[in-house]
């Protein structure tokens, strides 16, 4: 490979690495969802412990927000289908972004 | 309950900030869908196209800081609490622009006050991550969300204070930035009024493009900036633009 070859690979890795980055970092700031006053992330630890608490655990259940904050959630079904949906939402969108980075590489 | 975007716009010789605000506002009036109060001087508000329904409100900007050895008018921040009209008040820089709804929802919670603490780097190169040599965290200013109470209506009022002796908390926090940044402004004032424990913060990073990203083009989804020989873009996604050369686009 020429050096000119090498340099045009190389900015083209670099531009897909910093465009998925982003793209990344744009899902993460879709994570945060808002809930009975109170902000989440809607990231799989949230979802797998609202999950795990309304399978074992009677209603209300009791979480804690972004800023540490104890919540109480009186409906845990309506707020794991609040999650899952914002959660789904975001990682969509980034998987829709990283099929393009999959044809600049082509 | 009212709720409402409140920006500031001043222009200066260098910097036709009135452009900027014009982005600024299309685009929260199609993602934020929030009432809109621009806070200018007549000279500005002159040179700002029409754009639809938009309270203004006049005020003569303090003037003599400076950024870059540049005019810039930016310390009447403080003034945020008593210019709002609104109970529930989001406050922006007109350069952070919204091409997400991601800050409306903010509106739905119970707290009086929230900012981030943090920025993320558009370019990949962590150029907000430097060392920090003052004592207290700094927050961005940038984007406030605020409840008129007793409680943020103290918060202000120590801004007010800690800007009238802004040399000497900048000295005992050992803040290096000479020119007065709101950013430390509130971080001290946080600091004093939560009794120096923490306070209560916007759970993400304000996605920032550092000053030396040139904006080549902006639509009503994204940007594109050139950094060095590159070229990239986003779309979707809120985006602080630290080049006011943007005005120019």
């Amino acid at each position: 490979m020429d050096i000119g070859s090498l340099k045009k690979l190389s900015d083209l890795s670099y531009d897909i690495a910093v465009a998925k980055r982003n793209a990344l970092e744009k899902a993460n700031s879709r994570l945060v969802v808002v809930y009975n006053e109170h902000i989440f992330r809607a990231d799989p630890e949230t979802i797998n412990l609202v999950k795990t608490l309304s399978e074992v655990h009677t209603s209300p259940l009791y979480v804690l927000d972004s800023n540490k904050n104890p919540v109480e959630i009186p409906d845990p079904l309506e707020f794991l289908q609040v999650l899952i949906q914002r959660n789904q939402e975001a990682i969509s969108s980034y998987h829709q972004m990283s099929k393009t980075f999959e044809k600049r590489n082509d | 309950m009212t709720r409402g975007l409140l920006l500031f716009c001043f222009d200066t010789p260098e910097t036709k900030y009135h452009k900027v605000l014009e982005y600024c506002v299309l685009l929260a009036k199609k993602n934020l869908k929030l009432p809109i109060t621009v806070v200018t001087n007549l000279n500005t508000f002159k040179k700002i196209k029409p754009l639809g329904f938009i309270n203004y409100k006049f005020i003569d900007p303090e003037t003599g800081n400076t950024k870059l050895g540049k005019e810039w008018n930016n310390v009447d921040r403080h003034m945020a609490y008593e210019l709002s009209p609104y109970d529930t008040t989001l406050v922006i820089d007109i350069d952070y622009f919204c091409f997400t709804d991601n800050l409306a929802q903010l509106f739905n919670t119970n707290y009086d006050f929230l900012v981030p603490d943090t920025a993320y780097d558009l370019t990949g190169r962590n150029a907000f991550d430097q060392r920090r040599w003052s004592m207290i965290p700094m927050v961005w200013a940038t984007v406030l969300l605020f409840k008129k109470n007793d409680r943020v209506k103290k918060i202000f009022d120590t801004v007010k204070y800690i800007k009238q002796y802004y040399s000497y908390f900048n000295e005992m926090y050992r803040i290096y930035a000479s020119n007065l940044r709101n950013d430390y402004l509130f971080a001290m004032a946080l600091q004093q009024i939560n009794g120096f424990t923490g306070y209560d913060k916007l759970p993400f990073a304000l996605p920032t493009l550092p000053p030396d990203c040139e904006v080549v083009k902006i639509t009503d989804n994204g940007l594109a900036w050139k950094y060095g020989d590159q070229i990239s873009y986003v779309e979707d996604q809120d985006v602080h633009v630290l080049n006011k050369e943007m005005s120019n686009v």
